[in-house]
């Protein structure tokens, strides 16, 4: 427990440092993998904590994204404002679909999640009047008012703190969550969910629960990441969106809330580098996610931790 | 007959053509699933594949009919090997197996992106005669799809009920500990539904080709719709998906007639929730095992 913790601290000081060292071009990979950290910790909530292996995601992180980019466009809301819009997006879809999906079985969750964000990608596709289907919508980002200053998330180094704020603050909320009684619950269902319910939990309400949150989060890094690209597009709703957050978190470790960051670094490293050589990137991305489920489902921080255990 | 109800007909006849080829791919699906515990979220890409490789023999093999025999060899070939080396040791374990499959659609459709190419490509009809009803000239093609899909479909059912290897398959959906505690080799089980599973979807695949659109996305839209099927009839359950194919398809090509194709695929998957709401194991799924 303790371990898992001075790694997160340990980590989110690093990326404080390493703001202000690295040159531009990498530190706009860093941002992404801060954004992506988000929402890979919020899917751990889900997979690594409550055993509910959406494939679903995407719908989120699009919702967020869309929420952020609308809000400022036909709202004329702040960047932090349109954060919260983003957040709400994957809260509410979370609970619309959280009534139909959590009380299915394993099976059936994770193809209903599927089909579901594959209607949303192709609905996301033809409402070209609200979406901009394909093509995007780009806005203009407004700058955060303080009072006694303006900061625009043009300049980079702004950006790279305010992602790296909430980056702090979701692992703050999520650490605590899992701290809670309401995370001990969680960790029953994910052991043995017909145990929990005979101990008088009520496990479907529970299971809503963690998949709201890990949604939010979802929404909140969709936010995140229209707000630095300043852009958001139907793109964001596609099957990839659904099958990285459970790659982030398998590389990295399941239930371990920070693990999944390793996996975000890898696999935005993974992607920086090979993508720009290989056309066929996808390729070695299925081969990669084969050989992650041979070698270790604990994932890399799992391993170390189990390695340190004994 | 006034005119719109012809074309409600004709829309009708298609979807149900249709129809009858998500049966086949769908029923593969299911007893994959039935058998083995594996959502294969590659399904839509053997189907694909299916196709692609149809497309390519036709020039070479010069006639379709042996592309249609030659095509699901070779991907028996193919999926024999992912299912021994790379999806048995999570066989049972759904969201794992979904995963795992998910990967090996990546592969398969870069290996298509890379070898055929990112263009969808028309191929031409292999049987260009078309029948007059009701006063319209209709494409025999189509009407042959339907028959040789009926063909194979019964040709599965005599096989899963009538031969004896067919009750092994049977058994071991029922109760995979219990078929292999009465002495049935379950290996040569899994493997062997696998390939029947992989093979249905490649027919599918070489079957569709001449009426659709070759590309190496092409497999995305059917496995949607052939998990809809599925989910629908429910899991595992050969006489639901049966049902639900021919059923979901005829109402979408009825409701081509009112609606966008993505309204269609819309309003089936409102079906599917609404279903989903009052039977969480779909229409025909039993308890699960």
């Amino acid at each position: 427990m303790t371990h898992r913790r001075t790694f997160a601290l340990g980590s989110l000081a690093v990326f404080a440092v390493l703001g202000l060292l690295l040159p531009s071009g990498i530190r706009s990979l860093v941002i992404q993998i801060m954004i992506f950290s988000v929402f890979a910790m919020g899917y751990d909530v889900s997979l690594g904590f409550t055993n509910q292996c959406s494939l679903g995601h995407s719908i989120f992180f699009g919702a967020g994204a869309y929420g952020a980019i609308l809000t400022i466009m036909h709202l004329k809301a702040g960047p932090v404002l349109s954060l919260f819009a983003g957040l709400g997006a994957g809260f509410f879809f979370a609970i619309v679909l959280g009534i139909v999906c959590v009380r299915l079985s394993e099976a059936y969750f994770v193809i209903v999640t599927a089909i579901i964000s594959a209607v949303f990608h192709l609905l996301a596709m033809d409402l070209t009047w609200l979406t901009g289907g394909d093509d995007g919508l780009s806005a203009t980002i407004p700058p955060i008012s303080l009072g006694f200053a303006k900061l625009s998330l043009y300049n980079p180094l702004v950006n790279y703190y305010f992602v790296l704020l909430f980056l702090a603050l979701s692992y703050l909320f999520l650490e605590r969550v899992i701290k809670a009684p309401l995370g001990k619950i969680f960790i029953a269902i994910r052991e043995n969910e017909k145990r929990t319910q005979f101990l008088g939990y009520n496990v479907l309400g529970y299971k809503l629960i963690a998949f709201v949150i890990s949604a939010s989060l979802g929404g909140l890094s969709g936010a995140l990441y229209a707000l630095t690209l300043r852009y958001a597009s139907a793109d964001y709703f596609s099957f990839y969106w659904s099958v990285l957050p459970v790659v982030w978190c398998l590389v990295g470790g399941l239930g371990t809330l920070a693990g999944p960051w390793i996996g975000v670094a890898i696999m935005s490293l993974f992607q920086y580098y090979v993508s720009a050589w290989f056309t066929y990137y996808l390729l070695l991305f299925g081969i990669l996610v084969l050989i992650v489920l041979k070698v270790s489902r604990k994932g890399i921080l799992g391993y170390l931790l189990a390695k340190g255990a004994k | 007959m006034p005119e719109w109800v012809v074309d409600v007909l004709f829309l009708l006849m298609n979807g149900l053509i249709w129809g009858l080829i998500i049966a086949l791919i769908s029923l593969g699906l299911s007893l994959i699933f039935g058998v083995m515990g594996i959502v294969n979220m590659a399904h839509g890409d053997l189907y694909m594949l299916g196709a692609i490789l149809g497309f390519s023999l036709y020039p070479i093999v010069g006639n379709f009919w042996l592309a249609l025999i030659i095509v699901p060899v070779i991907i028996a070939v193919i999926a024999g090997p992912i299912e021994r080396y790379v999806l048995r040791p999570y066989e049972g374990y759904h969201s794992v197996t979904m995963i795992a499959t998910v990967a090996i659609s990546f592969i398969i459709q870069q290996i298509g992106l890379a070898t055929y190419g990112g263009i969808p490509k028309k191929m031409p009809d292999p049987w260009p005669i078309s029948f007059s009803i009701l006063g319209v000239s209709y494409p025999g093609y189509r009407l042959l799809i339907a028959a040789i899909s009926v063909l194979i479909l019964v040709a599965v059912w005599l096989f899963l009920y009538r031969t004896s290897f067919g009750i092994l398959i049977r058994a071991s959906i029922q109760d995979k500990q219990m078929a292999s505690a009465m002495g049935i080799d379950v290996n040569k089980v899994l493997i062997s539904t696998f390939v029947l599973g992989s093979v249905l979807a490649a027919i599918g695949g070489v079957l569709a080709a001449p009426v659709t659109q070759v590309s190496y996305l092409m497999g995305n839209d059917v496995a949607l719709l052939a998990f809809i099927v599925v989910i629908i009839g429910g899991l595992g359950s050969l006489e639901g998906t049966l049902i639900a194919a021919l059923g979901l398809c005829s109402l979408e090509g009825v409701m081509a007639f009112v609606l966008t194709p993505t309204q269609s695929k819309a309003a089936i998957f409102v079906i599917m929730v609404i279903i989903l709401m009052i039977r969480p194991r779909g229409l025909f799924g039993g308890k699960e095992r």
